[in-house]
């Protein structure tokens, strides 16, 4: 068994290996931009899901979106992913990159410790002490790496870097170039084709940076939406609680019921206002699918392990609390007021509401 | 299921299955008729239009244009205007068609049922201007559509319409454009029920079409080509059964209108065509090139756009970026050459640098309203549009409004130094009166509440669209000038106040005929006068009329800014109200407990009302006033309304001071079991009148009088009644009170403001009293 394979988490490149295969297989013939190993087109059905070839859908909720991202790769500008927390935007960069290069690896990781360096380049000490120096003694950065090999380099959480060294971006992007000034007066590393960055940024959370404008002007920039279709996010939720849960070998029953509670709970706390038009304090709270698919998962182990295994509105009432008091004490005011006026009136008419109603009554919420 | 037959040799009759609007039907359109040289060209549209045909061709009609049919309609008993729409394009395929038949010489037809069909209205009755052109929802709604898109990768029936045809306004082969548009629009009417057409007319009007094309199919020679909407397509190749259903001589009007860009677009709701028209205009205009060029100049063209206005604009490689984007979704959506969609993606992901929130982002919506367009066409004179629209438009066009295009505009009036202004004024207050949409005031000052009089200028925002001649040409039947038709409005306006709930309402009758004052109806409204005055007569109610009278008080105040030439109609009105007034108010003495306190405010409003007209020298004869008090005051009255007349017979001087003096001991002494009562007349007295409590020290010194000598438990008694008498003052008339108190005891004034400690204990016992009532109300549900 690789090292890959026995990973918790494995890259899109891996877990899609045989779905690229077709694609590539099927798409010889197509015309590509340079440094691409597959077709625009053959991209767009790796992401949205093709029933000939037999390829699943990865991204859900927006196809003009991925249509756009897909095209902003090609061109001279880079392509910024932003959202809400939990809306995608890390798993489309992934599949974009492995579709479009055929590695997703190429990270870097924005953060507060995340210096220029992570950028461009390191030195190998000991290398650099002995010889000076030199080609070999220099540890290029994913972007470099990228740069050389006509690749993609995804950026993640770039806002949460400082802005100076965010800023190292700009001439990269702009020129396509690195200098690398200890090498040589003249050494220089140019980008191959089919090098392009991919930064996924939240824009409104808390402890984030300001993007320069030179540096907003070289992206394209793409919002992620959480999605607005209720049935949809319920199929999504159920879909990917199935992932989870399957492999464990963990069976539940009931599961569908709950997940449309979780989702209506989710879609009326997200947006303030619920599907008959009565309008909520909206928490501060990210309330996306992926914690809902968190709060669906857990409350699934807790009904598998510590009780009969049918999943129910209790369940749910007891991990939603640890998704919304999160960032303000006030949000738990606002979830009390939700389940005694909204929750309440549904768990006259609906078992499951009924139940998740008794048991988040009981809940400590300040 | 199969595509319905293009061309049927038995009859040699072309069906050309188009949708409304659509620029690459009406570029193939131009093809086929070019191929297959037709003798005649019948057109899906109302019969009854057809006199209009000649004036639609005429060289000088510019698109878009309209023809408005204008019906009454019975319903419930009462009879119901209906106004609907025929719009033109220039990338209309019926235009075309009509143009292609002039040019060529050969005659063209309508061959729908008559606009006054009720089966051309039924579906949805109830909707206000709808359009003749036939519901287009089947192209955005449905599984099919639906189910089409997600397997074409489009995101609604528009895209899905635009991929498959608009994308094919160039190609050469018309033949199977037109069959792959009859086979999509078969599709769409397989997904329709029977019952549902059969409802909403169209089984009615396909039958009336295939009765009409056997007809001309009989007279005429050669190849017909018979150009309808994609969704009737399939059923005209039947055989005609029953009777051509002919227009009724007189039942409606239609005329040629100019008609807006903004009107066309169907997210306007008016349910035919195609959304942001002014996409289509262009890409009508670039069927030459292929559409190769569209995109480069909607984008830049939009950026251009952006720089005119306050929002940032973009730089040259962000214009490149978002052309090089544009031209490279619709490569990979497989478009010959970017639609819609891909250059409003293209400018979403290139012109804007930031998050953009669910909803709609300045940018893109400054987007839609450029696309969308703002043209307004023009027709010939020989449209012969009616006198009273040729007057407005010559009226606007005098006073300076922009009436080419359907921009909404600011307009900012400086009415009291410039003639020209007022009068611009003037025709904006008269077109709103009307109620044609054209004007709408911001701001300004407020002759009618008397506020905002420092305001130098008036504010209007002003927007001429079809709406607005549409208004007029109905209006035209009764009226060739904007008075006449501003008079008619009035007289309608005061007759539906019945339905309303308002029919006798002076204060209702006398807002609109101030309201055809503003808008300088002058001598001309003596036809409304009879109705006004009617209202006045009948109103029983004492505040509303004296609320009209002031208006109109206000109104004649003003009237050298408003340019109300003579008075004489006013006055007839005011004096009429007056007299309504004198006449009610005896009648006081008779009213019921509970209309008491709105009955002295309303004598209150009367002394406002008094002192207004004497101020302003209103000729109101207000001597009688004192007669009609003199008589109200004969009578028996309850205690506050005592007080009311009282205090006006002082301050009228018809009474002395001791005669008020002696009432308000005999009251405030009297043994009355309700405390409150005692306090009654003063309290009329100060409703009416309160700076009698200062100027006429007699009551002061009675209440003192009285206070004096009331016992502790009396004192306490009335001590709430005696507050809530003295309620009405503001706080410096309360100090100014306190101290002309404080003189007539001899008291310091410096010492009237203490605060009085409680003792611990009393504010102790009140807590816990207050915590048992409260614990009483809540045991009654009342907390």
């Amino acid at each position: 068994m690789s090292e890959q394979t026995k990973a918790i988490r494995r890259p899109a490149e891996h877990r899609y290996a045989a779905e690229l295969a077709r694609l590539e297989a099927d798409d010889a013939a197509s015309p590509r931009p340079a440094g691409w190993r597959l077709s625009p087109r053959a991209v767009r059905k790796f992401l949205l899901g093709d029933a000939k070839l037999n390829i699943t859908r990865k991204f859900y909720g927006d196809d003009p979106l991925a249509d756009r991202a897909i095209v902003s790769l090609m061109s001279q500008q880079g392509l910024m992913l932003v959202g809400e927390p939990g809306t995608a935007k890390s798993l489309l960069s992934e599949l974009l990159a492995a579709a479009v290069c055929g590695t997703s690896a190429l990270v870097v990781q924005g953060s507060a410790g995340t210096t220029e360096d992570h950028i461009r380049y390191g030195w190998n000490y000991a290398l650099l002490l002995a010889e000076g120096p030199s080609e070999r003694a220099l540890v290029p950065s994913p972007v470099l790496n990228a740069m050389r090999s006509g690749r993609i380099v995804r950026f993640e959480e770039i806002t949460r870097c400082p802005p100076e060294v965010q800023d190292a971006l700009i001439s990269i992007l702009s020129e396509k170039a690195l200098a690398l000034p200890e090498l040589g007066p003249d050494a220089v590393a140019m980008a191959a084709p089919g090098f392009n960055v991919i930064a996924t940024a939240n824009l409104r959370d808390r402890g984030v940076h300001e993007i320069s404008s030179a540096l907003k002007r070289r992206f394209n920039f793409e919002t992620v939406h959480p999605i607005s279709d209720p049935d949809f996010e319920r199929e999504l939720v159920l879909k990917q609680l199935a992932e989870r849960l399957e492999p464990a070998g963990v069976l539940v029953r009931g599961e569908r019921d709950v997940a449309d509670l979780l989702v209506r709970t989710f879609q009326d706390l997200r947006t303030g206002r619920t599907a008959e038009g009565v309008n909520l304090n909206r928490p501060d709270a990210v309330m996306s699918t992926a914690e809902a698919v968190n709060v669906l998962h857990a409350a699934a182990l807790e009904a598998a392990y510590l009780d009969d295994g049918r999943l129910s509105g209790v369940h749910v009432a007891r991990q939603i609390q640890g998704v919304v008091l999160k960032d303000s004490p006030e949000d738990g005011k606002r979830l009390r007021a939700y389940i005694d006026h909204i929750v309440k009136e549904r768990a006259g008419r609906s078992g499951v509401w009924k139940e998740f109603y008794s048991a988040a009554r009981s809940l400590k919420l300040g | 299921m199969d595509a319905p037959v293009l061309h049927d040799p038995a009859r040699d009759l072309w069906i050309v299955p188009i949708r409304h609007h659509s620029p690459a039907c009406a570029a193939q359109l131009e093809c086929l008729l070019a191929a297959v040289a037709p003798t005649a060209i019948l057109i899906e549209g109302p019969l009854d239009f057809e006199p209009l045909i000649k004036q639609i061709c005429d060289p000088r009609t510019r698109a878009p244009v309209a023809v408005v049919a204008l019906r009454d309609m019975e319903k419930g008993g009462g009879a119901r205007r209906v106004v609907s729409y025929f719009p033109f394009c220039n990338h209309s395929p019926e235009l075309i068609a009509l143009q292609t038949a002039a040019a060529r010489g050969i005659p063209a037809h309508f061959i729908d049922l008559p606009s006054t069909d009720p089966a051309m209205i039924s579906g949805n009755e109830d909707a206000g201007d709808r359009s003749l052109l036939g519901d287009e929802k089947p192209f955005s709604v449905g599984d099919y559509v639906t189910a089409l898109a997600r397997e074409l990768g489009c995101r609604d029936g528009n895209e899905v319409w635009d991929q498959l045809f608009e994308a094919r306004i160039a190609e050469a082969d018309w033949a199977r454009f037109f069959a792959d548009v009859g086979q999509y629009c078969a599709c769409i009417r397989g997904a329709v029920s029977a019952a549902t057409m059969e409802h909403d007319g169209t089984l009615a009007r396909e039958a009336q079409m295939r009765a009409l094309v056997a007809r001309h199919r009989a007279a005429i020679e050669g190849p017909i080509v018979v150009l309808v909407g994609g969704f009737h397509a399939p059923a005209l190749i039947a055989p005609a059964h029953g009777a051509v259903v002919e227009p009724k001589a007189g039942a409606g009007r239609c005329y040629l209108v100019r008609y807006g860009m903004r009107q066309l677009d169907a997210l306007a709701g008016y349910g035919a065509g195609l959304a942001l028209p002014g996409f289509y205009e262009r890409l009508w205009q670039a069927r030459g090139t292929g559409g190769g060029s569209l995109a480069l100049e909607l984008i830049t063209g939009f950026a251009a756009h952006l720089r005119g206005t306050n929002m940032a604009a973009p730089s040259l490689p962000v214009i490149l970026n978002a052309v090089e984007q544009a031209e490279r979704l619709a490569s990979l959506r497989g478009r010959p050459f970017p639609t819609r969609d891909d250059v409003i993606d293209a400018v979403r992901s290139s012109f804007i640098k930031d998050e953009i929130p669910l909803g709609e982002v300045p940018l893109l919506a400054q987007l839609r309203i450029w696309l969308c367009g703002s043209t307004i066409g023009d027709v010939p004179p020989s449209a012969g549009s009616p006198p009273l629209v040729e007057a407005v438009r010559e009226r606007a066009r005098s006073l300076g409004f922009t009436i080419a295009d359907g921009e909404r505009r600011t307009r900012e009036l400086d009415i009291y130094r410039k003639p020209r202004h007022r009068e611009a004024s003037r025709f904006c207050h008269a077109l709103a009166l009307i109620g044609s949409g054209f004007a709408q005031r911001t701001a300004g000052p407020d002759f009618r509440n008397d506020a905002g009089l420092d305001r130098l200028h008036e504010i209007w925002s002003v927007c001429w669209s079809p709406q607005v001649e549409t208004r007029l040409i109905e209006l035209s039947e009764v009226a060739d000038t904007l008075m006449e038709a501003l008079a008619t409005v009035l007289v309608e306006k005061l007759a539906g106040l019945a339905e309303l709930g308002r029919g006798c309402s002076a204060l209702a009758a006398i807002d609109l005929y101030a309201a055809a004052c503003r808008a300088g109806l002058g001598e001309t409204a003596d036809a409304a006068l009879d109705a006004v005055e009617r209202h006045v007569l009948d109103d029983p109610g004492l505040a509303s009329l004296i609320a009209a009278l002031t208006d109109l008080v206000l109104l004649r105040r003003s009237r050298d800014i408003l340019d109300i030439a003579g008075t004489a109609t006013l006055d007839r009105i005011m004096a009429a109200t007056w007299r309504r007034i004198l006449t009610l108010l005896p009648e006081l003495a008779w009213i019921g407990e509970d209309q008491l306190r709105p009955a002295i405010a309303a004598m209150a409003d009367l002394r406002g009302l008094i002192e207004l007209a004497r101020s302003s020298a209103a000729p109101l004869d207000l001597g009688l006033f004192d007669e009609a008090l003199a008589r109200l005051g004969e009578a028996e009255l309850d205690p506050m309304l005592a007080g009311a007349v009282t205090a006006f017979a002082l301050t009228g001087g018809l009474i002395a001071p001791a005669a008020l003096d002696q009432r308000l001991r005999s009251e405030l002494a009297s043994g009355y079991v309700d405390p409150a009562d005692r306090l009654a007349f003063l309290g009329g007295v100060i409703a009416i009148a309160r700076e009698l409590l200062w100027t006429t020290p007699v009551i002061i010194t009675a209440l003192n009088d009285v206070v004096a000598g009331a016992s502790e438990a009396d004192f306490v008694a009335l001590l709430p009644h005696l507050r809530l008498a003295l309620m009405p003052l503001d706080p410096r008339e309360t100090d100014r009170l306190a101290n002309e108190i404080a003189d007539l005891i001899g008291a310091d004034p410096h010492r009237l403001a203490v605060m009085v400690d409680i003792p611990e204990a009393d504010l102790a016992a009140n807590l816990a009293l207050e915590r048992e009532l409260q614990a009483i109300l809540a045991m009654d549900g009342l907390a």
